[in-house]
């Protein structure tokens, strides 16, 4: 029998036909797997994302102050009335702006102070006023003896708007005057700024600055108010801690952005050591009697005094 | 046809029926043309086939030619490929389409499923055969090595961790090396190279040669930090950096790091250092200008926020093998480690140079603890019994019931005799690494001497 078996279905069909219809038929499937598997994938994807975002933002309830003024009274030295016109010139102007004082007292830190220089206070003020506003993004640390003198002007556009800071950032200068080989950085960026502050003749000005909430202020404060540093005996304790501190540490400097100093720090003409145009003139944000506290002939209430008058003058005429 | 006897049953080849046997010599082999499927009932064809061709050639023997099991399957192989269908031919080249359909097993047209099925079946099983052999010679050739590429690639994880190994220290400078100080440090190294490429990680072995430049600035020993930062650079992708001394043996090739440490972070380390506090720090900081995660005991309990774990010995921190996560915050501590306003003032104290500051900085900054976590010391930094305190405490020291990842020969320098404390745990870490083979092995000698003992 020549042909026993019976004949296949398609004889003519090309021997190929079967698998590569089936290929077909594989590819299709293949690709309706891979959309489901692609639009699966996206949903899931988008989901995480929903619920990364919806559990990893903390509330913030409105009304948050995003800046605060932070102040060190050491009332046992200064009278009370001095103290008074203070906080009278420093609430006025955080009513303008929506932004909070947070006015510390000396005393509280004496134990922490561990016998070291009251001025040395700034530090865990600072940090104190993070931990009682854990919500507000900058602290503007200014010194007792100073006042507001154009409270118009707000930190945000006279400062800390980010093209406002882009254009006062001092680049490439020397970190402690008057010829430190350490520079702030020249490619620093506004939004890597944390830390703001000014130069005097002299030294960095640790009574005036600005610096934001994070990981980086708690890293610079604790390294600052190190024990170290504080029973070391430099000449001008904290300000001198902060100037060694910032030229020996690249991470401290990374975030450090120099301003002109009559921005936040203009000195009184009793001042000594102001910076190149460091004097305050009309219209400057603050005055600063500079010094007033350490050198004894002169009188923190007197200097005060006439620039007080004009303050309020000036605020009762607006 | 008849044939003359009935054909002997061949080895591997079946019964064939000699009734129905065709023996008339005029099929020419290569006339199957369309037979589809010329090895349907292999067996049976090439029984017949076999008994053809004993026929013709005369002698009755069974011959061994293409029984083998290569031939065979290559036959069933060639079968499924679909030109062997159009042109089909025997492999032995001999075909006979007259015996098709005359079989006693497939009788008339019900043939054709049953004999489908059973080609299918054996092709199928056939492929089955096929794969596990090449996933067998795949395993135990290629297995190992497939896993650390696997586990060295962006989806192991392996590539997120880089073991810094110290060595040569103070090379050339302070001391010679002898002999047993070269076998201390080629198998240390080669100790971690090995475990390195079992899991896929980074290895770095830093020359701790020592340096002009660091002892001109006092800070011998601060460059532990340099090199980190170093190699922090050199590993842009990697997460963990893990630094081991050189005196020190991983016990358990086993453990990877993932497994071992860090997918169970939370579990295993602790924050809170009154847990073990044997240096007396005052946890948590008290200061009442704190935030509440620097205040709170246990900072802020995730543990995606640790960034530096160490672990701690009778007498302090311990430094002999101690993780660091890149992160800000560890380039901070980094960069603050040393300092010159306090080194200068507490050189002639702090004996241990950079453990010692690190304490210090521990104690007195706040922003440190917070990222800082400790694990119980045998996890990653076991001591030989006797190495620290009065040498009994069962959280220090090394116990091999207790299968400690890694054994640290702390102070072995002074006074001890590394090498041959190495070479002791060298030797009980081979033991403990056996494979499987090795086990079978000894437990078939350990029959065998038993057995031959015996009689």
């Amino acid at each position: 029998m020549q042909f026993a078996l019976p004949p296949r279905r398609n004889l003519n069909a090309p021997p190929y036909i079967r698998s590569s219809r089936l290929s077909l038929q594989r590819r299709k499937q293949l690709k309706a797997v891979a959309i489901l598997g692609f639009a699966l994938l996206t949903v899931f994807f988008l989901l995480s994302q929903f619920f990364y975002t919806s559990t990893g933002t903390a509330a913030v309830s409105a009304g948050t102050p995003s800046l605060v003024i932070v102040t060190v009274l050491d009332r046992v030295r200064w009278s009370d009335t001095y103290i008074q016109k203070i906080i009278k010139n420093r609430e006025d102007y955080a009513k303008r702006h929506g932004y909070t004082n947070f006015f510390a007292n000396l005393s509280d830190y004496e134990s922490s102070l561990d016998n070291a220089p009251k001025s040395w206070g700034v530090v865990p003020a600072v940090r104190h006023a993070m931990a009682s506003h854990p919500h507000a993004t900058h602290f503007f640390y200014l010194d007792v003896h100073a006042l507001f003198m154009n409270p118009s002007k707000s930190l945000d556009s006279h400062l800390l708007g980010k093209s406002r800071l882009d254009s006062l950032m001092l680049k490439d200068v020397p970190v402690v005057p008057p010829d430190s080989i350490i520079k702030t950085f020249s490619h620093l960026k506004p939004q890597d700024v944390d830390l703001i502050m000014t130069t005097d003749s002299e030294d960095l000005s640790s009574g005036s600055f600005i610096i934001k909430q994070g990981d980086y202020a708690q890293f610079l404060l604790d390294i600052w108010f190190d024990p170290l540093y504080r029973k070391y005996n430099f000449a001008k304790a904290e300000a001198h801690a902060l100037d060694h501190i910032v030229q020996w540490h690249p991470t401290i400097l990374a975030r450090l952005a120099l301003v002109p100093q009559r921005i936040i720090n203009a000195y009184s003409k009793d001042s000594s050591s102001a910076g190149v145009d460091g004097n305050y003139k009309d219209g400057d944000l603050v005055i600063r009697f500079f010094g007033c506290d350490t050198d004894t002939k002169r009188s923190c209430e007197k200097e005060m005094d006439p620039y007080y008058r004009l303050w309020s003058k000036n605020s009762k005429t607006e | 046809m008849s044939l003359s006897r009935s054909p002997s049953p061949h080895p591997g080849g079946g019964w064939s029926s000699p009734g129905l046997t065709p023996g008339s010599g005029t099929s020419t082999p290569h006339s199957g043309l369309l037979s589809p499927n010329p090895l349907g009932s292999s067996g049976i064809s090439w029984a017949a086939a076999k008994a053809k061709s004993d026929e013709v050639r005369g002698y009755p023997s069974f011959s061994t030619r293409n029984n083998g099991f290569f031939s065979r399957s290559k036959r069933q192989l060639s079968a499924t490929l679909p030109t062997f269908r159009v042109t089909s031919r025997s492999p032995n080249g001999y075909i006979d389409k007259d015996e098709f359909g005359r079989q006693p097993f497939s009788p008339g047209k019900s043939w054709r499923p049953f004999g489908f099925g059973k080609t299918m079946l054996r092709r199928r099983r056939l492929r089955l055969f096929l794969v596990l052999a090449v996933v067998l010679v795949g395993y135990i050739f290629f297995w190992s090595s497939l896993m650390e590429r696997y586990r060295r690639s962006s989806f192991g994880g392996g590539h997120k961790f880089v073991i810094i190994l110290e060595s040569n220290i103070e090379g050339g400078v302070m001391e010679l090396k002898g002999a047993r100080e070269w076998a201390v440090e080629r198998n240390s190294v080669k100790n971690k190279q090995m475990y390195a490429s079992e899991w896929g990680y980074e290895l770095e072995i830093v020359n701790m040669l020592a340096k002009k430049r660091y002892s001109h600035e006092w800070r011998e020993s601060w460059e532990k930090v340099d090199i980190i930062r170093e190699t922090m650079r050199k590993h842009p992708n990697a997460e963990w950096f893990w630094w081991v001394d050189l005196n020190t043996w991983i016990m358990e090739y086993s453990y990877s790091l993932q497994d071992h440490i860090f997918n169970r972070l939370d579990e295993i380390a602790y924050r809170d250092i009154n847990v073990y506090n044997p240096l007396n720090i005052t946890h948590p900081p008290t200061g009442p200008y704190l935030d509440e995660v620097s205040r709170s005991a246990e900072g802020d309990g995730d543990p995606s926020s640790i960034n530096f774990i160490l672990s701690q010995d009778c007498s302090g921190f311990s430094l002999g093998s101690f993780l660091m996560r890149r992160s800000v915050w560890t380039d901070r501590l980094l960069d603050v480690w040393w300092d010159p306003v306090m080194y200068e003032q507490k050189h002639m104290e702090w004996e241990h140079k950079e453990q010692d500051a690190l304490e210090y900085l521990y104690t007195n900054e706040p922003w440190i603890r917070s990222h800082v976590a400790f694990l119980p010391q045998r996890y990653i930094n076991s001591y030989p019994p006797g190495a620290c305190g009065d040498g009994n405490d069962p959280n220090i020291h090394y116990a091999e019931s207790g299968k400690d990842f890694m054994v640290n020969l702390a102070g072995c320098n002074y006074g001890r005799d590394c090498w041959s404390e190495l070479w002791e745990y060298r030797e009980l870490s081979n033991v403990i690494n056996r494979t499987w083979r090795d086990t079978m092995r000894e437990k078939l000698e350990d029959l065998y001497d038993r057995f031959w003992k015996h009689t």
